[in-house]
């Protein structure tokens, strides 16, 4: 009797870790079969296969060997693309604008992040799988910024891309000017209150920055005695001129996008990014000529005065001068389909579809400096991947599958066969005594709704609200 | 002759008579005889005696001697618990001053000048016990639940301030206070209109104030060692209270209920070392293991989140998130024991304190050990406050705070029926639910009527408001109105002579909230509670001239 004991006890423990080194391997292991793959780097590739191991795109080829245990996905007829990257989102954020002084870098969104927003699983059902989480625009010199993967379930920490570089957020024009905000009786207004201010902002931090970068030097170098304030201001300003932070800069008007990269060059650093950047076809060699990428909105504008003067043309015209050109949504609503968005820039100006694709995918990723490790279907890259049930650029797609360093975080299919399971549940829940409403009678019939302000910069407008 | 003789034996006979009471019985030393002794720290002694003298415990156990100057409590039938501590409250700390309204007069209530170099809300110096103030009245109601020990710190600012951990009772504060300071608080909170004015501001402007307090020490350091050729640093008292902070000495507990606010606190303890305790901690358990690996303990509420709003057809359905978390919360004390997490109960706002037991309660129910919840009341609280060498359990020498039950203090049936503060008694009136009127007749009802300037303490900020109310008799009408929801009509609403409620629907971020607000109005002052799906909310206010 005992002997039996010890044996069952052996056999359930073998098949215990049978079970979990399947699990281990699927979770490492996969392979798309028979799709039509847009690489956004080397062209599309019909009939071909992805082999996904440890989270890497190991192989891309036609009719390619299963490794024993690998997950195969039947992808024929299917579509996949990079997993797209939204290059200004505020989503996740409990806290977007720290309105109290026009310089904010000691702050940082890092520290206000959401691991589950419901717009993250939004944006994996809309094949997004990075997104560059800003600061809001209320600021001349915001927050630092986080560059994150939408791993919905994980823990926060698994969302930042460790090895992307810092980046923070600057803003010209209406929002860090704050004219449309009333100033309450007993309050008095934010310096600065016009275009000029904001510039005289800007440049008033980086020759304090400087002055502490050099208070710091002198220590280092033994010339002066007491070590000097750590000052979290500062700090990421040293870090812009060393050429080690990335500066994202909101603003519409192409006067002030060219303000700015002109203090940029006096100062010896570089804007990674004009975002919005409504009439950056306006200044589209100069932007060219100091390196700067920019990322946009297609084809909105006009909803308020500075936002005027902008053309669906802006993306053309800036990739036919070598400009970076990157699609964003600045929204949770719109971040769900910028793969149309995309498409759109094939019909204003003509751009190839590859060139349209890297607009939300590559270039995004390169505006991050994150394009080494994803932003294309390249052998060696992340595994973040969509599966899309037709070409991503029509209106009759969807993504079918999203995948993120080879897990499956997205899966239209289980979706919907977890939604009986999740209804069950809710009723459940509503049987209990806590969940019972005060008053007695029954629940209302559920009625989705959006319950988040939209984010867009215009949301800015709203101090206090949700953003 | 006669009438000398009969005098000196008269005051024979009443010195004689003051001498035999005082041998019997002296006012500060009591015997429970017969009672069940929960001592916490060993075995429960199901028939014994527990003696009090001179507000210590001088003896306990089955055997123990009653000297013969004592007074008798006959506990047939009682059980006598350590007192019951609370673990974080505001108890005996005066009202907060209401902030300037925006757009109104600012210096109406300027606080006192403080010499602080940072403003109101930002400075760790502020002693709850400076502010507290003396008597047992103000106590009475916690008393008699069977409370003898909180933990009491202001509720204001980002910086709470600094606790105390006080008993119950006592005329003077000094008699009150058992420890100070006991932690610096902390809370996700904003200061509006000023910085930080975001969740975001908060951290740097705490990262900020840590990296200047270690700087200030070292320089503090340098100068007393050799003043000579250095600019003499400033005395800063703010950035000074955060010394020990750094140290790890003086603990700083996170307000902190939700899983990523627990994270954050978590982070930030990890980040500067510092000794970190979360309050609050409603989805601690979603935490465990890493509150385990951190040691970090858990100041627990027990006011646990239930949907107080009614059916509106207008509402939006409630999400299953909120539906799974009011199901979930009464399990996580039982999960933070089973991963070995420290905790302690704490009210957590509740509007009615007779709660705590009732909840502690669902604790068990939902798999939490009965003793154990017991120690998270008493003996492993007073552990993690650092008193428990002096409080939390019934042995010999410790402080003589005692609650004696009938029945059983988780069960259903219980009575609370002498409560020993520091060794003085103070004998629980039976049942004291309805309200005694002086004539008999109803109770008199409040005259709360007017227009009140309200600040409501949002999780993260708080929320400037005015609550408009008209009094018709007992029935109360008007409007509650804030920025964020503009303003919504008053339902339901009923004025007693403990307070007021009504209920109300507003408009937050697009939805439709159900919401019940219970409070009550003390000379020109009012507070009280907003009930919402997301849980209780607590506001204060005066009212406008």
């Amino acid at each position: 009797m005992k002997k039996q004991i010890i044996f069952f006890l052996l056999v359930a423990l073998c098949l215990a870790n049978a079970n979990l080194s399947v699990l281990a391997q699927s979770k490492t292991e996969i392979l798309i079969r028979n799709a039509t793959i847009l690489t956004a780097a080397k062209g599309t590739l019909e009939n071909s296969d992805i082999l996904i191991q440890n989270g890497k795109i190991a192989r891309i080829g036609k009719n390619l060997n299963a490794p024993a245990n690998a997950q195969i996905i039947d992808a024929s007829g299917k579509f996949v693309s990079p997993g797209i990257i939204d290059c200004h989102s505020h989503s996740m954020l409990d806290a977007i604008n720290e309105f109290s002084f026009s310089v904010t870098s000691m702050t940082t969104v890092k520290d206000a992040l959401n691991p589950r927003d419901i717009s993250i699983y939004r944006a994996l059902a809309g094949g997004v799988t990075a997104g560059n989480l800003l600061h809001g625009s209320a600021n001349s010199i915001g927050g630092l910024n986080a560059v994150v993967k939408f791993k919905w379930g994980k823990p926060v920490e698994d969302f930042l891309v460790s090895d992307a570089p810092p980046g923070i957020k600057f803003a010209l024009g209406e929002n860090p000017k704050r004219t449309h905000v009333q100033v309450q009786p007993g309050q008095t207004a934010r310096y600065p209150r016009t275009r000029m201010g904001v510039m005289e902002t800007i440049r008033d931090a980086f020759v304090r920055a400087r002055e502490y970068k050099q208070s710091w030097d002198d220590f280092r170098a033994k010339k002066t005695k007491i070590q000097p304030r750590t000052d979290l201001e500062l700090q990421p300003l040293v870090e812009i001129l060393e050429g080690k932070r990335l500066v994202h800069a909101h603003g519409y008007r192409s006067d002030e996008h060219l303000n700015l990269m002109m203090l940029a060059d006096e100062f010896g650093f570089k804007i990674a990014t004009l975002q919005h950047g409504l009439e950056a076809y306006k200044i589209a060699p100069e932007i060219a000529k100091h390196g700067a990428g920019v990322s946009i909105f297609v084809d909105s504008w006009s909803y308020k005065l500075e936002a005027y003067d902008s053309i669906p043309y802006n993306a053309a015209i800036l990739w036919k001068n070598g400009v970076s050109v990157s699609i964003n949504s600045d929204s949770d609503e719109r971040m769900r389909r910028l793969n149309l968005d995309a498409a759109k820039v094939m019909k204003y100006g003509g751009v190839p579809e590859e060139e349209a694709l890297k607009m939300i995918t590559l270039n995004a990723a390169r505006q991050l400096g994150i394009d080494k490790r994803t932003g294309s279907v390249e052998v060696g890259k992340d595994a973040d991947l969509v599966i899309w049930n037709a070409h991503p650029f029509s209106v009759y797609s969807r993504p079918e599958m999203t995948l993120i360093e080879g897990e499956i975080f997205f899966d239209r299919t289980k979706d919907i066969q977890r939604r009986a399971e999740l209804e069950r549940e809710r009723q459940e829940l509503e049987k209990l005594d806590v969940n019972k409403p005060a008053g007695g009678g029954t629940t209302q019939p559920r009625i989705p709704s959006e319950k988040r302000t939209e984010d867009r910069d215009e949301a800015s407008f709203q101090d206090g609200g949700n953003n | 002759m006669k009438i000398r003789s009969f005098l000196i034996a008269l005051s024979a006979f009443i010195l004689f008579s003051v001498c035999a009471v005082n041998a019997q019985t002296r006012t500060d030393v009591y015997a429970i005889t017969n009672a069940r002794i929960v001592t916490v720290s060993g075995a429960a002694i199901e028939r014994g005696t527990v003696v009090v003298r001179d507000g210590l415990i001088e003896a306990v156990g089955a055997d123990a001697r009653v000297p013969s100057d004592a007074r008798v409590l006959d506990g047939t039938g009682l059980t006598v618990y350590p007192g019951f501590i609370d673990a974080l409250t505001n108890l005996g700390l005066q009202t907060p001053q209401p902030r300037p309204q925006i757009g109104g007069q600012p210096a109406q209530q300027q606080q006192p000048q403080s010499n602080s170099n940072y403003p109101t809300g930002l400075q760790p110096e502020v002693l709850a016990f400076e502010q507290l103030k003396g008597g047992d009245a103000q106590f009475e109601t916690i008393r008699n639940a069977g409370f003898t020990t909180a933990l009491t710190v202001g509720r204001d600012g980002v910086f709470n301030g600094q606790s105390a951990v006080i008993n119950l009772a006592g005329s003077s504060v000094s008699e009150m206070v058992v420890k100070t300071p006991y932690a610096v608080h902390f809370t996700f909170r904003t200061i509006p209109g000023s910085y930080p004015a975001s969740l975001l501001g908060t951290f740097s402007a705490f990262r900020q104030m840590l990296l200047d307090a270690r700087r200030l020490q070292e320089m503090q350091k340098t100068y007393a060692e050799n003043p000579r050729g250095m600019k003499r640093p400033d005395a800063d008292k703010s950035l000074e209270a955060l010394f020990p902070v750094l140290s790890g000495a003086m603990p700083v507990v996170f307000n902190a209920n939700t899983e990523r606010e627990i994270v954050r606190a978590l982070d930030l303890a990890k980040e500067f070392k510092l000794n970190g305790i979360i309050a609050g901690g409603q989805e601690a358990w979603k935490l465990a293991p890493r509150l385990k690996e951190q040691n970090v303990a858990v100041l627990l509420s027990l006011n646990f989140p239930k949907r107080t709003a009614s059916v509106s057809p207008d509402a939006d359905p409630e999400t299953l998130e909120t539906l799974r978390f009011r199901a979930e919360t009464p399990k996580g004390a039982a999960r933070l024991a089973q991963a070995g997490v420290r905790f302690a109960f704490q009210s957590g706002g509740l509007t009615n304190i007779n709660d705590f037991f009732a909840n502690a309660a669902k604790t068990t129910e939902n798999g939490l050990p009965s003793d154990a919840a017991i120690r998270a009341m008493t003996l492993g609280t007073a552990q993690i406050l650092g008193v428990d060498n002096r409080l939390g359990s019934i042995e010999t020498g410790k402080i003589a705070n005692l609650t004696v039950v009938r029945g059983d203090i988780l069960g259903k049936e219980k009575t609370v029926t002498h409560i020993f503060v520091d060794g003085r008694l103070f004998e629980q009136k039976e049942r004291p639910r309805t309200p005694a009127t002086t004539d008999g007749t109803t109770p008199a009802i409040a005259n709360i009527g007017g227009n009140y300037s309200i600040t409501i303490e949002i999780p993260g900020q708080t929320l400037p408001g005015t609550l408009a109310l008209i009094q018709q008799g007992a029935a109360l009408s008007g409007t509650m109105s804030t920025e964020m929801t503009g303003t919504s009509p008053i339902r339901d609403g009923r004025i007693s002579s403990d307070g007021f409620s009504f209920s109300s629907t507003i408009s937050f971020g697009g939805t439709q909230l159900e919401i019940t607000v219970t409070g009550k109005v003390t000379g020109n002052q009012i507070s009280g509670t907003i009930d919402s799906p997301q849980g209780a909310i607590p506001f204060t206010g005066t009212k406008n001239p």
